[in-house]
């Protein structure tokens, strides 16, 4: 029982020496205004926590950020199983999907400011692109995966190409897929704050923006720490959904003794 | 079946040389200032790149980036061991890390600038923070990987502690350490694009964003094609290096494939 108790012990220590060095540095002014104290940051969020303009910002930032996932998932794996289906499309693709793959949506973000404007479509557009193309790759994957005697299974039961893809072909395919959007989904949370902070598109990067060129640094501290909590909950939501959704697959069966 | 090999390279090569061919001629004559001629934008890709801001902008922004991922790389992997081997230290910097990994790591730019300002210095701690973490999260899940029978195995041959963890632990963690590596340089080549275009002059990212703000659209262009290449190029080379790093490894996980 006590060694259990340790590990959350150590875990607070931590957290409240990193409160504490936090304070002592800003009090002692190490850095002048630029680092404001933890207590005052503190405060200010609590303000900012209670006006309209702040739920505003959140609201547009998670709203874009799950909007243009949901569009991504859909057109992502329609086109993965379209690619993974067809060797003829796949090869097609190979040189332009591997060639943008590496390349981040901050790269096309000038392109998107110009065409679109500071908007949210702007945001929208930037998060579907920065997210499609995981989605696809590991679709094609799965669907590559797909155990060909299963396949030939199905076929010789009579199944038709689309009954194939739906029964056989689409559930084998989906931890890849799941492993996509769990890679994607905090990865939308961070182009829709990017598309805000250099884009000038709604939410909270645009909120930072503002808060950095206005020296307002302890709204600016306060916001960046709304952001990180608010990335720790997308990835555990992501990680909860992908287990309930794929609960049924072997990967994610739990032992039952 | 040799047929269809042959016919596979032509469609392989054959649509991304449509593309471009597509792209060029039907923008030959184009008069929307969003999207002009493909000739225009190569000439001023020449013009701009080759190699008038080559030494001023191009080598500073790799530089950055190249000292930057060193720096992360490194601290990353050092933090990683020691956070891995030893518990309290693991129990102590656990929650703070995941929190600061919750956090995008753009928006740490701002911060950085408050503190350190708009120079060189910012551009390469911003890049190195942030390429942090996703090393170390991949050392110490590669340090805990490692089988306990592994570990025994090396106790009984009465190895030191220096070499368990040089000789065992440090190669039975590279794969995972590479992976996180690979995010790391993902991370780093977004930090430094997003650290040039928050109000610095200098770099391949303050000139495009630049170029957008004034309506230069074929400078624009020619920047966006310049960082989508090197976005290319640099993952490449790490797979070039990775691959030699991990031959042993990946020429394992092939035997195992096959048997």
């Amino acid at each position: 029982m006590k060694a259990s108790i340790r590990p959350y012990l150590f875990s607070i220590l931590g957290v409240a020496a990193a409160l504490v060095i936090w304070q002592v540095l800003a009090e002692a002014k190490v850095a002048g205004n630029a680092l404001p104290p933890a207590t005052t940051v503190f405060t200010t969020l609590a303000t900012i926590l209670g006006t309209g303009t702040f739920w505003s910002s959140l609201g547009a930032t998670i709203g874009i950020s799950i909007l243009a996932l949901a569009l991504a998932a859909v057109a992502g794996v329609v086109i993965g199983l379209l690619v993974g289906s067809f060797e003829s499309v796949r090869y097609a693709t190979l040189a332009v999907l591997e060639f943008l793959k590496p390349v981040p949506p901050i790269v096309i973000l000038p392109l998107a400011v110009l065409v679109l404007g500071p908007t949210a479509e702007m945001s929208l557009f930037l998060v579907v692109f920065g997210c499609l193309l995981p989605i696809v790759m590991q679709t094609v994957d799965g669907v590559q995966g797909t155990d060909p005697v299963a396949r030939d299974t199905a076929r010789s039961y009579g199944m038709g190409e689309r009954e194939i893809l739906a029964r056989v072909v689409l559930p084998s395919a989906m931890p890849y897929i799941g492993t996509a959007m769990r890679v994607a989904a905090p990865a939308a949370l961070v182009v829709t704050v990017v598309a805000g902070l250099l884009g000038g598109g709604p939410g909270l990067g645009q909120n930072i923006y503002q808060a950095q060129a206005a020296g307002d640094y302890a709204s600016l501290y306060g916001l960046v720490i709304v952001l990180g909590v608010l990335g720790l909950l997308f990835q555990g939501a992501t990680r909860l959904a992908e287990r309930r959704v794929l609960h049924w697959h072997e990967s994610y069966r739990e032992v039952v003794p | 079946m040799r047929n269809v090999k042959m016919r596979n390279w032509v469609i392989g090569i054959g649509t991304p040389v449509l593309l471009l061919v597509a792209w060029w001629f039907l923008s030959a004559n184009s008069t929307d200032p969003f999207f002009p001629p493909l000739e225009t934008i190569l000439i001023r890709f020449q013009e701009l790149w080759l190699f008038e801001h080559f030494q001023s902008d191009v080598l500073l922004s790799l530089g950055n980036l190249f000292l930057g991922f060193v720096i992360a790389a490194a601290a990353g992997i050092a933090l990683g061991f020691v956070t891995a081997l030893v518990p309290p230290v693991r129990w102590m910097i656990d929650p703070l890390i995941h929190f600061l990994r919750g956090i995008p790591p753009v928006a740490l730019v701002p911060i950085f600038i408050s503190l350190i300002g708009f120079g060189t210095q910012m551009r390469v701690t911003s890049i190195a923070l942030a390429a942090l973490f996703p090393t170390m999260i991949a050392t110490v899940d590669g340090i805990r990987s490692v089988s306990n029978d592994l570990m025994d195995v090396a106790r009984v041959y009465r190895l030191t502690r220096k070499e368990r963890v040089l000789k065992v632990l440090l190669p039975a963690a590279t794969p995972q350490i590479f992976s996180g590596l690979q995010v790391s340089l993902q991370v780093a080549f977004i930090v430094m694009i997003a650290s040039e275009m928050l109000g610095s002059s200098q770099g391949i990212g303050a000139m495009t964003l630049l170029a957008q703000q004034s309506f230069m659209t074929a400078d624009m262009w020619a920047g966006i094609l310049l960082l989508g290449v090197i976005g290319f190029l640099v993952n490449v080379l790490f797979s070039l290096l990775r691959r030699k790093v991990l031959s042993w490894y990946i020429g394992s996980r092939r035997l195992a494939r096959a048997s």
